[in-house]
């Protein structure tokens, strides 16, 4: 009889290969280092996490989505979508609570029609995004059309907009207040993947769908919910970019945050195929990516190149991701 | 006229012998019964034959021609033709597209001549007295006619030589005198057939010759017209297994577990009656409805009419939840499909259920989790380093171990065991039956479906034998034995009045 197990001590290796998402995002801001010199500010630091925000947030909902199996395509429409109406809300109601608790209803619902499509209709995740993804948007601009503006101004003379808008630009201890929501954010979903019966459950739909239905797992709901709090996130982010920006134009906002989102979590390490990663490394492939956009603008290069650069280090890093494994066995076969 | 002679054939696979010098020939012209239990090597030995696998030693003659080493298209192109139990068939192409696949007829413009394939097609079908369209899609066609067209395919790439395993096992009565009906026409037009069933009665009707393997090794062969099904029987059987002192006797209590004329997908008017503490055995050829019998108890497939009770309370099935409330669990057979989460650690994979349970207090209390987790592997003698370890580091044995922690942590009382022991070592094995011997003293209720009777008599109170959807009989512990169990499952005996309670 067989009674020997594989050793699963951790070794460097398997640490490594399983964080490889922090090696990415330092050497990408090491290159950022050297690019800026002595120019480099605490300040602009902080501008990173600043400017990660949005991405950021959208990628953590995208990042459940793709641990089930799934993904998300409509992300950049729901938060264009939940914005616009927002300003409108927010011009209509002078509340920020108001505001605020709107567009997380809207993008709880956004997020509630795709998961009830792809959670109990049983319709491919790809198609039902990607159908919301030209609804969404085109609802936006529709809507905006009909107000004969070109685009959704936040109100500056209401008493509550220096507050809002406010909250947008503050820092708490030089730390910017919006970055600060994005921790906060990173702390709540890592909590959730890895100390709630719930995150389990949406690893194990992921991992073997037919093992965890007849775990008693409930399949349909935890898809449901995953699109549910991806829509949540997206509103949560259309409202934080309402606080950083004052004004939403429906027909650029958001535009391709869909691919930066599955950027991110794919640098992240998590595994398209479902079922494996961490949600921290969410928040280091989100970085990453802004960091980018910082060197280009250093070097005073085109900006053009920018998705050149991004699109390259994508396949870089899941090169490193799919070639470390494969390294590590070969060493341990010799 | 011998067409094919194979002596002395060896086959181990990482140490296990599966083939010990096996003989086995067949004649020009004649259908040889291919016998033997599960796992006594009627498989590796056909797929030797067509080339899958390479023999340790032996000699293969086919035709006249020694055949060396032997490859998937050697034995193609040398006549042999293998029709699989799971048809190898592309369904979305259509019944021609798959005859004429990389054999295509071509114009002279190499494009392809569709009418002149139909038409061949046709002509073939006709001359077996077939009745299949050339033009329909293959996913279209009853299993029966995918069968059909298995051995067309092989006769149309000139095949000597068919190997049928199982051919029957989906079809119904009429189905199966028309594949013999063909069989016997080839068979006059001199192709050779190798016919794997477990079914006595078929094997009765068509076969000529027979050759029984046992545990890798060639048994006995002969003419079908000199033996009979009981003998036949006890040659693979073998001399009665021992049942090892396994077994306990205990006191059952009141019965928990009853269907009342329950019919689903697969089965028809099932009626059992399991009590507290009870070791059930249910057992029955593939497709006999024992699998399915046991999905639908626990609410994984629909119950189309008559009653599940457990504990004397009617259960809702529409899902699994209702079941596992009332404290059933059921380890699904195929391990690697139905119970693992390939992704989790053992603690992960070990509490999956309990948290569908207890989902309204959702914060994991891992350290409470690890001492009960600890608790079960001890229990259960689980060979691991960690908890953390992730589970498919395990053997297959540890694993089927940890999936059974998973019902022990839900305090599942009932136990739908559905082929627990499938890809587990011999010692494990043993293991694994001690276990259920052990539960079933602490008051648990547990129903083991295998294919193994061996395994049945060690453990099991009594044990119903299933034929086609339905229990042949319901054997008290003292009269189960391989043979009568063989004989019920393969419906060469008929029980009068099925004994229940």
């Amino acid at each position: 009889m067989d009674n020997k197990t594989v050793k699963t001590k951790k070794s460097l290796g398997s640490v490594i290969s399983s964080y490889s998402f922090v090696l990415i995002a330092l050497g990408i801001f090491i290159v950022y280092l050297i690019v800026n010199g002595g120019a480099t500010t605490w300040s602009g630091v902080m501008n990173i996490f600043r400017h990660s925000t949005i991405v950021g947030i959208i990628a953590f909902g995208m990042g459940l989505a793709i641990i089930t199996g799934g993904i998300d395509l409509s992300v950049g429409s729901t938060l264009c979508l939940v914005s616009s109406f927002s300003v409108v809300i927010f011009n209509a109601t002078n509340s920020i609570l108001l505001t605020f608790l709107f567009a997380l209803a809207a993008g709880a619902v956004c997020g509630g029609i795709n998961g009830v499509l792809i959670g109990l209709a049983k319709m491919p995740a790809f198609i039902v995004t990607l159908a919301t993804m030209l609804i969404y948007r085109s609802i936006a601009q529709y809507y905006l059309r009909t107000t004969g503006v070109s685009i959704y101004n936040m109100n500056g003379t209401l008493s509550k907009y220096d507050a809002f808008y406010g909250f947008g630009q503050t820092k708490i201890l030089t730390v910017p207040a919006v970055a600060i929501v994005l921790i906060l954010v990173t702390v709540l979903m890592v909590f959730i993947a890895t100390n709630t019966k719930f995150g389990k459950t949406v690893y194990a739909v992921g991992s073997n769908e037919r093992a965890a239905l007849l775990a008693g797992v409930h399949v349909d709901l935890t898809r449901v919910l995953v699109y549910v709090i991806c829509g949540l996130l997206c509103g949560l982010s259309a409202f934080l970019w309402m606080a950083m920006n004052g004004s939403v134009d429906p027909a650029t906002l958001g535009k391709s945050n869909e691919m930066y989102a599955i950027a991110a979590v794919v640098i992240g390490g998590i595994s398209m195929a479902g079922g494996k990663g961490k949600l921290l490394g969410v928040l280091f492939g989100a970085m990453s990516y802004t960091i980018i956009d910082k060197i280009i603008a250093s070097l005073r290069v085109d900006a053009l190149i920018n998705d050149t650069i991004k699109g390259t280090i994508l396949l870089l890093a899941v090169f490193i991701q799919i070639m470390l494994p494969l390294l590590r066995s070969r060493a341990k076969a010799k | 006229m011998e067409l094919l002679k194979m002596t002395d054939i060896s086959k181990s696979f990482s140490g296990v012998t599966v083939l010990s010098h096996v003989d086995f020939s067949v004649e020009k012209g004649e259908v040889h019964a291919l016998l033997g239990e599960n796992g006594a090597g009627k498989s590796t030995l056909m797929n030797i034959l067509a080339g899958v696998y390479q023999r340790d030693s032996g000699q293969i003659v086919f035709d006249g021609e020694n055949m060396h080493d032997i490859s998937v298209q050697r034995s193609e192109q040398a006549g042999i033709a293998f029709v699989h139990q799971e048809l190898n068939l592309f369904n979305d192409l259509k019944v021609y597209e798959n005859m004429f696949l990389r054999k295509e007829i071509l114009t002279k413009l190499h494009t392809l001549n569709k009418g002149a394939m139909i038409a061949r097609a046709n002509e073939l079908f006709e001359s077996l007295g077939v009745d299949i369209d050339p033009n329909v899609l293959v996913s279209e066609l009853e299993t029966s006619k995918k069968q059909l067209l298995e051995i067309a395919k092989a006769i149309f790439a000139n095949a000597k030589l068919v190997i049928l395993d199982e051919p029957t096992t989906s079809l119904n009565n009429n189905e199966i005198d028309h594949l013999f009906s063909i069989v016997r026409r080839l068979k006059e037009q001199g192709k050779s057939f190798i016919f794997i069933s477990h079914k006595m009665n078929e094997i009765f009707t068509i076969a000529d010759t027979y050759t029984v393997l046992r545990n890798g090794c060639f048994i006995n062969a002969g003419n079908i017209a000199d033996t009979t099904p009981e003998e036949v029987t006890k040659m693979m059987v073998g001399n009665s297994y021992s049942s090892e002192g396994v077994y306990q006797k205990r006191e059952l209590g009141e019965v928990v577990l009853s269907l009342e004329h329950a019919s689903g997908q697969g089965f028809e008017d099932v009626n059992l009656q399991v009590r507290k503490g009870e070791i059930l055995g249910l057992t029955g050829l593939k497709g006999a409805g024992v699998s399915q019998t046991m999905q639908t108890i626990f609410g994984a497939r629909p119950l189309l009419s008559g009653k599940i009770l457990i504990r004397g309370k009617e259960i809702k099935h529409e899902n699994i939840h209702h079941a596992m409330k009332e404290k059933v669990g059921m380890i699904p057979s195929n391990r690697k499909e139905n119970s693992v989460i390939p992704d989790f650690n053992l603690l992960e994979n070990n509490y999956i259920s309990e948290h569908t349970l207890s989902f309204g207090k959702q914060y994991i209390n891992k350290k409470k989790e690890l001492e009960i987790f600890d608790k079960h592997k001890q229990a259960l003698n689980i060979k691991a380093n960690s908890p953390e370890d992730m589970i498919l580091s395990l053997s297959g044995g540890n694993q089927q171990k940890v999936i059974l922690a998973r019902w022990l942590t839900t305090e599942a009382d009932i136990l739908l065991l559905d082929n627990p022991t499938q890809g587990i070592d011999v010692g494990a094995k043993a293991e694994i039956y001690r276990l259920i011997m052990e539960l079933a003293e602490q008051g648990k209720t547990i129903l083991v479906n295998t294919l193994e009777i061996p395994e049945i008599q060690k453990i099991a109170d009594r044990c119903a034998v299933f034929y086609h959807g339905h229990i042949q009989t319901i054997l008290p512990r003292e009269e189960i034995n391989e043979e009568l169990v063989m004989l019920y499952a393969t419906n060469v005996k008929q029980a009068t009045e099925v004994k229940n309670g």
